[in-house]
């Protein structure tokens, strides 16, 4: 097992590598510059000392082993056009509230997704199953900014139940980010819950601990629910990154601080250092939840142990 | 040697050919036809299917014969509410919804194919060169292809947006192909290595068939189905994508609008006027929940693993 975790470990470093690499060639191809725009031409000799200071007069295998070298000790260089920030303060100060939003809405969607599909399951073509399948369903059909639109108007327009529309202070202020950015995965859960668990309700193993005389309700949590889990996990990993990378669009609509607004900010500004750092942060989340993933199954299903690495 | 089930079908039909000569008629079966025949069993994908018609109908004729000018702007016409003239209402510049969000999905609709059959194209040739030839080429091919998963995918496909300095249909189309080809590729690689160790291969390769005659004649034809299941699988993540990119502004450039710019039309007068952001996101989720329903159907007809049991 230790093994195993320090080869999926070893492995996570040409994976960074590779994805630096992609994001720096084609951050390279990107047409213009945020210093040539030409109504703020400078002279030529301010030009050549811009470039001398962001390393863009070196030849791009050295910008790129600078840059990797600046991956590799957690510092990803200034911003090109907000004065005085570098990449590195804006994930230290936003970056926390995207990693909570997308932390909570995680939760939510676990919390309610995995309950939802196990109901389903037991209740397999009852009306309680019709219902939670509508709710999932139109959770994985409705896009997450109509989600966010419906709550706000709802809950704190219509019905006024007090719940903040904006900001990111108050707990209660978190309550409809988290729901709306929590939506889909909670409904995917919901899906893939009930689809493995229908399968194993069907096996072998659940049939002989029913016929020993094993109550329904432990069969349920000790035999079923365990292994209807598994694929739950492997699901986990890429839904997570998802989360936290696809926040953008409710960080704005919410009107909340992450990074998830600088990210678009970035792009449009042609703010190559953030977006490329930023871009990096988000691979290094999703390559990071990937391992995590992989670590667990390991533990959970020891056959893959051998065959991944 | 075993009987494939090739040589099982062929009997088959010789006795129903033998059957028929004494003047009955029996009809034979093919393998599209038993397909059809298992669709049609499933009722929610048939309802879905002729919905999905529906959507394609009214994308298609209703800017040909229009209930109101998309393009003309005109005040005194803003806000309509719905009415037999504009069945959706006007937006905020006296244009007419029903033609605006039926002009919107051509262009989702039309992204949404074109991604997913290019998609499904690169999956084709990565996953069967890699599964076909096999061995270091196929390992290395995949931990390539391990890599690539830790790009995050929404942030790459914006990366790839901002390398053309428009973005119109294709720039949309190749960004959310660049990003979301690599599970077709796997899902491509699987089918064929299974499929590989058929008896039916091994005899066609002994009889002294090419590589290219068992690659087109045996193995891809028998990943149609899970391919064309694949594509409605993946038709509603692309038509997803494509919204989120427009809903915050980075989609496809105006005059040219989809259904996620169409509803970043309505972001900021949802309170008064929510019409205008819930025509476009309805359409988009009727559309998600009609490909569900209908790759639901497709796997039950198509799926030779759900076939058997």
């Amino acid at each position: 097992m230790t093994k195993f975790i320090i080869r999926r470990l070893l492995w996570t470093i040409p994976v960074l590598l590779l994805v630096v690499l992609f994001t720096f060639l084609m951050m390279r191809q990107i047409k213009g510059n945020p210093f040539r725009k030409t109504e703020r031409a400078v002279p030529a000799s301010i030009q050549r000392n811009l470039d001398r200071k962001f390393h863009l007069d070196q030849p791009w295998y050295v910008q790129y082993g600078e840059y990797v070298k600046g991956v590799f000790t957690a510092d990803l260089g200034p911003s090109l056009v907000l004065r005085n920030q570098s990449v590195n303060d804006i994930v230290k100060s936003h970056f926390p509230v995207s990693l909570e939003l997308g932390a909570l809405a995680f939760l939510f969607a676990i919390v309610v997704g995995i309950p939802l599909g196990v109901l389903a399951a037991l209740r397999a073509n009852k009306p309680t199953d019709y219902v939670a399948m509508l709710v999932a369903n139109i959770g994985f059909a409705v896009p997450s900014f109509l989600v966010a639109t419906l709550l706000i108007y709802y809950c704190s327009v219509k019905w006024n139940i007090g719940l903040p529309t904006s900001g990111w202070s108050t707990w209660q202020s978190k309550i409809l980010p988290s729901i709306a950015l929590g939506f889909l995965p909670m409904a995917y859960f919901a899906r893939l819950v009930r689809g493995t668990m229908l399968e194993t309700l069907q096996q072998d193993y659940v049939r002989t601990a029913r016929a020993k005389g094993l109550r329904w309700r432990r069969v349920v949590g000790l035999h079923v629910l365990r292994n209807s889990l598994i694929p739950v996990v492997t699901a986990a990993g890429p839904l997570l990154g998802g989360v936290i990378t696809g926040s953008f669009i409710i960080e704005s609509i919410f009107a909340i601080p992450g990074i998830g607004r600088y990210y678009v900010n970035s792009v449009t500004a042609r703010d190559y250092s953030v977006t490329m750092g930023l871009t990096i942060l988000y691979a290094v989340i999703v390559i990071f939840a990937n391992l995590v993933v992989d670590i667990l199954y390991g533990f959970l299903d020891p056959r893959t142990r051998e065959a991944r690495a | 040697m075993s009987v494939t089930p090739q040589q099982e079908e062929f009997r088959e039909r010789a006795v129903l050919r033998d059957a028929s000569a004494d003047g009955t008629t029996i009809r034979q079966t093919s393998l599209w036809r038993d397909a059809w025949h298992r669709y049609r069993a499933n009722k929610a994908a048939v309802v879905a299917a002729v919905l999905f018609v529906l959507m394609l109908l009214y994308v298609t004729f209703i800017p040909i014969f229009p209930t109101g000018d998309p393009y003309a702007v005109d005040f005194a016409q803003a806000y309509l509410p719905m009415s037999w003239d504009h069945p959706f209402g006007t937006d905020q510049f006296g244009r007419d919804l029903f033609t605006r969000v039926a002009l919107g999905g051509r262009v989702s609709i039309g992204i949404g194919f074109a991604a997913t059959i290019a998609i499904m194209g690169i999956g084709i040739l990565y996953g069967s060169i890699s599964g076909f030839i096999g061995g270091r080429l196929d390992n290395s091919m995949m931990r390539f292809l391990d890599a690539l998963y830790g790009l995050p995918y929404l942030p790459f496909a914006i990366i790839v947006t901002q390398l053309f300095r428009v973005v119109d249909f294709w720039v949309m189309v190749i960004a959310l192909t660049i990003a979301s080809w690599f599970t077709a590729a796997r899902v491509v690689r699987g089918q064929i290595i299974t499929l590989k160790e058929n008896d039916y291969v091994r005899a066609a390769r002994a009889v002294g068939a090419r590589w290219y005659r068992i690659l087109g004649r045996h193995l891809l034809p028998n990943t149609l189905g899970v391919l064309i299941v694949f594509v409605f699988l993946e038709l509603p993540g692309v038509i997803l994508g494509e919204a989120f990119l427009s809903f915050i502004g980075l989609g496809i450039n105006p005059p040219k609008a989809s259904w996620g710019s169409l509803a970043q039309d309505g972001r900021d007068v949802y309170l008064s006027h929510p019409s205008i952001i819930l025509f476009p996101s309805l359409a988009i989720a009727y559309l998600i929940i009609c490909a569900f329903f209908i790759a639901d159907g497709l796997r039950d007809a198509l799926d030779p693993r759900t076939r058997e049991t």
